[in-house]
């Protein structure tokens, strides 16, 4: 959420810088995640006047200008054709700075003097979106009524110098993605008070109508719809807003279409509250219902794209069609127009999690839709219509109707806290008196009544007293919090016999020169198939309903394919004698316990893999042997295994503790593995590793 | 027959004393003392003195022979120093040749981290934790106060099984289990593997991993959380390391706090690690949610808690100095053998 200082200052005095601002905001949770200071990098750019323009005795292309900057007349030779004496424009000085650190000397262009340059708008880091009548290549022609600013600084007469700062606002504080959210956060954080420019509003009395100029409104989905307010203006006069609406709204990067259009982003920045607007003649039957979406309903959104609905979404519709998905954008066919004269102003309430689910189904995260789905307060919904209908006034784009429909039938309630002393003191670690509670509380309009913390409207994120701890916490100041070690019986620190063989095996193979390797627990189809590991096991794969790609569809129910893979990798990039080994898991659906919402099997596999000179079956059998007498397991048998077909079958062997294997040595024979991986020689092993843990921790 | 004794003295230890090897010495052993050796031999001739004569005469050969015997013995020795340095000096070496030390494997750069890590906590009296990978959603999400309508829910962030089924997207669902099985006090971190789905780039990966801490006890404050994580945080990053709480959000913690560590590299002044601010962001944590004591069996009234959790990846990358991600699950032997 971007807000501009200027607009948060409506709120709360600000007498500190805006980084400083920023700093302070952060701390108490709205954390910033950037400051901008724009026309902060135009230094020493002022108004000038052109009184004469001639030739260039030794260049065709360059002119030499006079221009008047109020105090002194300058010599400034130039390029640009686009200008004519009697023009206004910004002039670099002599020591002046423009956007990306240029800064502006006298010098000498073709043997004659220039005191200076004359700015393009792209110099001065301006766009012609803001600018339409400029041109992009030559130089800014400035409005002729500043003739009377001539010397004066262009940021200050442009208003160029704006503090825009962006927050990461936390999906609990939707009233924090609005200027007045921000600027109560802003007034509690610098101890001001909090200025509530919005009091006529919140005072306002508008009387409930059944019908607004026949308008009716119905929701007939109310576990959907929270509330549905409609206030109604008529002789609209669609036209561009003024000129410090457009720049708040710019500001919060939001562009400026026309009045009415631009009111509802307005109110939605200030209040937090989407809005929206339709023209009352293309509502069929004058009727509004809030309703469910037919399956296979189909809307054309403001954007001009169709999408299709399910009745898992809401939409507001007339007597014949869908106007708008709600909380998430306006159809095409009620957009305001050019000649709309009678405007509806809807602020409604939706289910938070029913328009996220919208939003995604048809591929649209709005504004709009980012708000509700934090979920909304009911009670706001009445004040941004009425601002709404208030900002048309003031504008005077029409003339409001009095009265609104406000259709309400899920009540919000108000939260009700028990201000427990000693819990939030214990919950903090603090010592802290009611009464510096409650003073905390009650600037951020949490009132205290017989030790009940009644929260305001607009903070539907707090319901239990952990939640009271929290904001006593952040304005009391976590970088006041002690720091302080758990006072409690003692507790033995170790590690059990599992996790103390685990790091012994780990020792035995990097002292033995082995690198230890993490892999993905994913594996695709075809190195599953390629691995050529028992089709039993292969059955056992746990398949991933959203994979990222083919590549990470299975979880692996042997680590072996890893392996494989790293080897191969390893072999590709050229290097000789690797010895790699991976302890991780293997994860194994042995009796469809994933279907039966059961946890599979996952035990941990250790694989040592390695090739290169000097390495043949009896390496592998010799660190094999190492790991195990390390973990004290001696007595074990060392079988030839000839059942497997996917090794080399006179090169692969079991090793067994009573019937259990409890690890298999092989030489990789698989043809089409080594054609994939190209390379001649690999040893592996795939061990049962939580088996011969088992038999170690037994002992 | 003295002045005889005297001049075989002399003469043999004139001879003794310029022999050159220890053959020659050898033979002059045998041609003075040996059986038919000219001082035995003198001996020998003993009998023809007058018993008067006989002791002197007799003790004064055994003081020649003495001496004679000393004098091999020294040369003897001597020969013996002189052959050994000989020796020595056709065996010398190039000691500066390469040597032949057995290679030594590498830990994979997340093991150090973890390692590490657990040691700070095994010495606090934690202890180390443990659960599934492929988990319930209840336990990835529900118990952790994140119903079924929550963002964090989305097909998007979370790989699913099944319904009911996901890949843990966070380590906290081993909370949940420890906590419904062992009562209070409960002190544990549970390092391991989670899941999102991220594509693979320089600083993402579906595949990664985090070290959740846990403390459930009577009057856990929100002051040990700070002071526990300090103390992690001078003894894992440095004695200089500060750490700073700012307001944070999530579901399964309340009061919540993201912690900023001083940046380690420059030490708070601003580098390009901690991209000029001198904090870098390093966890979040929070005071363990009413909700979530309360769904696995804990009486919030009675009991109170903190948790931690943070990523093992970007940790290791910061500390040594990785700035892609994706090298850490190449495996590139050479990669690996840097750490």
């Amino acid at each position: 959420m971007k807000a501009s200082i200027e607009w948060l200052k409506e709120y709360s005095d600000i007498d500190v810088d805006s980084v400083t601002l920023g700093d302070i905001l952060t701390m108490t949770g709205s954390k910033v995640e950037t400051v901008d200071q724009l026309g902060n990098d135009i230094k020493n750019v002022i108004v000038g006047k052109i009184l004469e323009i001639k030739k260039h005795p030794d260049a065709d292309k360059l002119v030499v200008t006079k221009v008047d900057v109020g105090n002194e007349k300058l010599q400034i030779v130039t390029g640009a054709n686009n200008i004519k004496v009697g023009d206004i424009v910004p002039i670099a000085k002599d020591g002046s700075e423009l956007p990306g650190g240029v800064k502006i000397k006298t010098g000498k262009l073709r043997g004659i003097d220039s005191c200076g340059m004359m700015c393009s708008i792209g110099e001065l880091n301006l766009t012609l979106a803001d600018y339409p009548e400029q041109i992009e290549h030559g130089i800014m022609i400035l409005d002729k009524k500043l003739e009377k600013d001539l010397g004066k600084d262009i940021t200050e007469v442009l208003n160029l110098k704006e503090d825009i700062i962006d927050f990461e606002i936390t999906s609990n504080r939707p009233d924090c993605l609005s200027i007045e959210g921000l600027g109560r956060e802003t007034a509690v954080s610098l101890n001001k008070p909090f200025k509530n420019p919005r009091k006529n509003i919140d005072e306002l009395q508008v009387e409930d109508k059944e019908e607004l100029e026949g308008l009716k409104v119905d929701i007939v989905a109310p576990d959907l719809c929270y509330r549905y307010i409609a206030r109604m203006v008529k002789n609209v006069k669609i036209a561009p807003s003024p000129e410090w609406m457009a720049r708040r709204l710019k500001a919060c990067g939001i562009r400026s279409i026309n009045n009415i259009v631009d009111i509802t982003n307005y109110v939605m920045l200030e209040m937090g509250q989407p809005m929206h607007a339709f023209d009352i003649n293309s509502i069929e039957g004058k009727h509004i219902t809030v309703r469910r979406a037919k399956n296979g309903e189909k809307i054309t959104t403001l954007d001009e794209q169709e999408r299709e609905l399910d009745e898992n979404n809401l939409v507001i519709a007339d007597d014949k069609k869908a106007v708008a998905i709600a909380g998430v954008m306006g159809g095409f066919n009620s957009e305001i127009e050019e000649d709309t004269k009678t405007v509806v102003f809807e602020s409604a309430v939706f289910n938070g999690g029913s328009v996220r689910k919208t939003a995604k189904k048809v591929g649209l995260r709005t504004e709009s839709s980012s708000r509700f789905e934090k979920g909304l307060s009911a009670e706001n919904a009445l004040r941004a219509a009425n601002r709404a209908v208030e900002l048309v006034e003031l504008l005077g784009a029409g003339e409001a109707v009095d009265g609104k429909i406000d259709v309400y039938p899920t009540k919000q309630k108000i939260n009700k806290i028990k201000l427990d002393v000693s819990k939030i003191n214990s919950l903090l670690g603090t010592n802290l008196s009611k009464q510096e509670m409650i003073d905390i509380l009650q600037k951020l309009d949490i009132k205290v009544e017989n030790d009940i913390a009644i929260v305001p409207y607009f903070r539907m994120d707090l319901e239990f007293v952990a939640d009271i701890a929290e904001e006593i916490g952040r304005f009391y100041g976590y970088d006041k919090l002690d720091s302080t070690l758990v006072k409690a019986d003692t507790t033995l620190g170790i590690r059990n016999k599992e996790q103390t063989i685990q790091k012994k095996v780990k020792e035995v193979l990097v002292n033995s020169g082995f690198s230890e390797i993490y892999t993905y627990g994913f594996v695709s189809e075809k190195d599953l198939e390629l691995s050529n590991i028992k089709e039993e096991i292969k059955k056992y794969a746990i398949t991933i309903q959203n994979p990222l790609s083919d590549e990470y569809k299975l979880m692996r129910p042997t680590t072996v394919p890893s392996m494989m893979q790293t080897l191969a990798i390893n072999a590709n990039k050229k290097n000789q004698n690797v010895k790699l080994f991976d302890l991780s898991r293997s994860y194994k659906n042995v009796k469809q316990e994933v279907q039966k919402g059961e946890v599979p099997l996952q035990e941990e596999m250790l694989t040592v893999g390695m090739y290169g000179e000097n390495v043949d079956f009896y390496t592998l059998k010799g660190i094999i042997e190492n790991v195990l007498e390390a973990i004290h397991v001696n007595h074990y048998e060392i079988e030839k295994e000839t059942q497997n077909t996917s090794y080399h079958p006179g090169r692969c062997a079991n090793i067994k503790v009573g019937k259990d294997i409890i690890a298999t040595l092989r030489r990789s024979s698989s043809r089409s593995f080594r054609q994939l991986y190209d390379f001649q020689k690999s040893l592996f092993s795939g061990n049962e590793y939580h088996k011969a843990c088992k038999i170690c921790k037994s002992k | 027959m003295k002045e005889e004794i005297a001049k075989i003295k002399e003469n043999s230890m004139k001879e003794i004393n310029n022999c050159k090897d220890e053959k020659q010495l050898n033979d002059l052993k045998v041609k003075y003392l040996g059986k038919k050796g000219e001082l035995t031999a003198v001996l020998r001739g003993m009998g023809n003195l007058t018993p008067e004569e006989r002791p002197a005469i007799g003790s004064f050969v055994n003081q020649v022979r003495d001496e004679l015997e000393n004098l091999i013995q020294k040369k003897e020795k001597e020969f013996k120093r002189k052959e050994l340095e000989k020796k020595l000096e056709t065996e010398n070496i190039d000691i500066t040749e390469p040597s032949k030390k057995v290679q030594l494997g590498s830990l994979h750069p997340i093991t150090q981290i973890i390692d590490e890590v657990e040691e700070i906590f095994l010495g606090m009296g934690y202890e180390i934790a443990d659960g599934p990978e492929v988990e319930k959603a209840i336990y990835n999400f529900d118990k952790l106060n994140t119903p079924p309508d929550h963002p964090a829910r989305d097909l998007q962030d979370t790989f699913y099984i099944t319904e009911d089924i996901v890949l843990r997207s966070q380590t906290s669902p081993v909370q949940a289990r420890v906590m419904e099985n062992q009562k209070p006090p409960i002190k544990i971190i549970c390092p391991g593997t989670v899941y999102r789905s991220d594509s693979v780039d320089a600083t993402h990966s579906p595949v990664f991993h985090q070290i959740e801490g846990l403390v459930v006890d009577k009057n856990i404050a929100m002051t040990d959380l700070k002071g526990t994580l300090e103390m992690f945080a001078k003894k894992c990053l440095g004695e200089n390391t500060k750490i700073r709480f700012r307001p944070h959000h999530f579901p399964f913690t309340e009061p919540s706090a993201e912690a900023d560590v001083s940046c380690f590299v420059c030490g708070g002044k601003g580098c390009k690690v901690c991209k000029g601010e001198g904090w870098i962001e390093l966890l979040g944590c929070g005071m363990v949610h009413p909700n979530v004591l309360k769904n696995c069996g804990i009486d919030p009234e009675e009991y109170s808690g903190f948790a931690f959790g943070f990523g093992v990846e970007r940790i290791a990358m910061a500390k040594f100095g990785i700035d892609d991600m994706r090298l850490l699950f190449e495996n590139d032997v050479r990669f690996l053998k840097q750490f």
